[in-house]
């Protein structure tokens, strides 16, 4: 097997995976210190900055994050997110045939794969609405952390809007008119999973696998089990699917299959 | 005709007025017999090193930020002093240009609509050509020797197009702006024709272009302007512009009228999903990419493509000002590239 490293750029951390004895070892670094850490004076990014890679040589680094001219990784080849993603998800669920839902911080994604393809996929257009940054930005402003926000499913307040900047002015009213913070979390979870809801109708599956950051949602995919007919299932590792994807493809063809790590998780249905 | 606008059958003096603003494609061989030169407000926006202004002066004059980038250049264009008078569409096209027309007309600029009807009621769009022909001095037979003329032309075109698909000599951003120019050959038919000759010439000798992955570019124009420059990085080259090659009428018929109805754009989305199709199986399609317009009616088009043009694997690209792609539209490009180049890998062939 190849020395192989994955990596994922995203907007808010860069998430590595790599395999060791046939698990998947992880580790993330804040993007921004990332690039302001790892730029090189000849152009591009070198990994080998970063205390933990200093030491190391890797037989194959593959990347990925957004899009390819983002991505200038020394030493890296580079593949799509929606490949690595599909690819991440391949691996953790053993699954060949499922719709997989990514909820990033800027953005959410439906990939449709089918015999172990990517057949289809949509992506929300230039707008953070109903994205990881939106329910973090509610948790900042209600003083609580995400986690926190992410407990809450009962008794949602009635949000309608889930832009990340205007979303905000919403929450302010619901506060003067004197709504418990509990149901405004509700509120928030619910929101993004109605928004989500319509990208999985688009792909309509018997199996759903939420990834990304947001996917450690309990509240969220609580939600998203109950407005559709397939199970939701979220892997081990949520938020480094994509840089698992990108180290499984630096992997040989023969590994690509394999699955290894504690089975997915199906979502319980709220109450 | 649209209620209350000024339609006097001679506006103005041919004299001195030789630019007529065209908001898409019209009957321009009426424009052409009458000595006067069409010229299209969307052509004369997107290629003006100064496009992005036009939108600022537009958005300075009130229009919303939210609304359609061509209809801001298109203002932008007419208040720039750069046409005489418009022929604008009312009909056919969308309500966007209706008002557009309004508020230019408002400003003091001779116009005239000119409506499509949507059920190609032959005597309806006989009349509306017949209006055209007394706005500006001539007769339906000028406009038919025109169309004979404006055909000669055309030709070449088709045979652009014919290059782009089978022979795989023309790339398709060149496809692109030829076949696009159709809607006004440039203004002048004598050296649009020259240099649609010359450039048949040179693109006869060259050798097949490498790129694997063929793709049908569907929707309104880009205003995007690297966005098939793009696309050939990929291993990918356009192969079908849907309504550019719409604008060159490749559908013959000796009467005018009918002529304009075959015409594809300006009508029901059914018979541009049929014309879609047939161009899909006869250029080996791979993949179709859908380009809609920020705040266009033609966004929801898109249910329409995606229900009715069969298992093809679709893209939808959106558009909105004219700059560079943007890292999104790139990673969905490149995204769907991808899968493409891997689904024939793995299966022969994409959609199967």
């Amino acid at each position: 097997m190849l020395n192989a490293l994955g990596i994922d750029v995203g907007s808010r951390y860069v998430k590595f995976a790599r395999f060791e004895d046939g698990r998947a070892v992880m580790d993330k670094v804040d993007t921004v210190m990332f690039y302001r850490r790892c730029r090189a004076v000849s152009g591009g990014v070198d990994i080998r900055r970063l205390e933990q890679f200093a030491q190391s040589s890797f037989g194959r680094i593959v990347a990925t994050g957004y899009g390819r001219h983002n991505v200038r990784i020394q030493g890296a080849e580079v593949i799509s997110e929606i490949r690595a993603h599909a690819e991440g998800a391949r691996y953790q669920t053993g699954l060949l045939d499922f719709t997989l839902i990514d909820l990033g911080g800027q953005d959410t994604k439906a990939i449709r794969v089918r015999d172990g393809l990517v057949d289809d996929f949509l992506m929300n257009d230039k707008c953070a609405a109903g994205s990881g940054r939106y329910l973090e930005n509610i948790a900042r402003m209600l003083g609580i952390t995400v986690e926190e926000l992410a407990g809450y499913c009962h008794n949602p307040a009635k949000l309608s809007v889930t832009c990340a900047i205007f979303g905000e002015s919403e929450v302010i009213g619901k506060l003067a008119e004197g709504v418990e913070i509990e149901s405004i979390c509700a509120g928030a979870n619910l929101s993004v999973a109605s928004r989500v809801s319509a990208l999985m109708k688009r792909f309509v599956s018997s199996t759903y696998v939420v990834t990304g950051g947001v996917a450690r949602n309990g509240a969220v995919t609580k939600f998203l089990a109950e407005r559709c007919e397939g199970r939701v299932l979220v892997p081990e590792h949520p938020a480094f699917n994509g840089a698992i994807g990108a180290a499984i493809t630096a992997q040989t063809q023969e590994t690509v299959f394999h699955t290894v790590g504690e089975p997915a998780k199906e979502a319980d249905r709220a109450p | 005709m649209t209620a209350g606008l000024r339609t006097e059958s001679r506006p103005f003096n041919r004299v001195g007025m030789k630019r007529i603003g065209i908001t898409t494609t019209v009957p321009s061989e009426f424009i052409f017999a009458a000595g006067l030169a069409p010229v299209d407000l969307n052509n004369i926006f997107v290629t003006d090193i100064n496009s992005s202004g036009f939108i600022e002066l537009a958005e300075t004059e009130g229009l919303p930020r939210a609304s359609c980038g061509w209809i801001k250049g298109m203002y932008g264009a007419a208040r720039a002093g750069m046409v005489d008078a418009i022929v604008a569409v009312s009909d056919g096209d969308c309500s966007h240009t209706r008002t557009l027309l309004e508020i230019i007309q408002s400003e003091g600029m001779p116009l005239i609509p000119f409506a499509y009807p949507y059920d190609r009621d032959h005597s309806l769009l006989r009349k509306q050509m017949e209006k055209l022909a007394a706005w500006v001095g001539v007769s339906m037979e000028d406009a038919e020797k025109w169309m004979n003329r404006l055909d000669s032309i055309r030709s070449k075109l088709w045979e652009i197009d014919r290059l782009t698909w089978e022979e795989n000599r023309v790339t398709g951003f060149e496809n692109h702006l030829l076949l696009v120019n159709g809607s006004d050959m440039e203004g002048d038919p004598d050296r649009f024709e020259e240099k649609c000759g010359r450039f048949l010439e040179e693109a006869r000798q060259r050798p097949a272009l490498p790129q694997q992955l063929r793709l049908a570019f569907i929707g309104v124009p880009p205003i995007i302007g690297d966005l098939y420059e793009f696309i050939e990085t990929l291993n990918a080259r356009v192969v079908f512009n849907e309504v550019q090659r719409q604008f060159t009428l490749p559908f013959r018929s000796d009467d005018i009228v009918e002529r304009y109805l075959l015409y594809t754009y300006p009508y029901d989305v059914f018979s541009r999903i049929r014309d879609i199709k047939e161009e899909i199986a006869k250029r080996d399609i791979h993949g179709v990419i859908h380009y809609v317009q920020s705040f266009c009616h033609r966004q929801m088009e898109d249910v329409m493509f995606r229900k009715h043009l069969g298992n093809i694997p679709f893209l939808t690209v959106e558009g909105d000002a004219p700059q560079k792609l943007d890292a999104r539209t790139k990673l969905r490009l490149e995204s769907f590239c991808e899968m493409l180049s891997l689904k024939i890998s793995a299966l022969g062939r994409p959609g199967c």
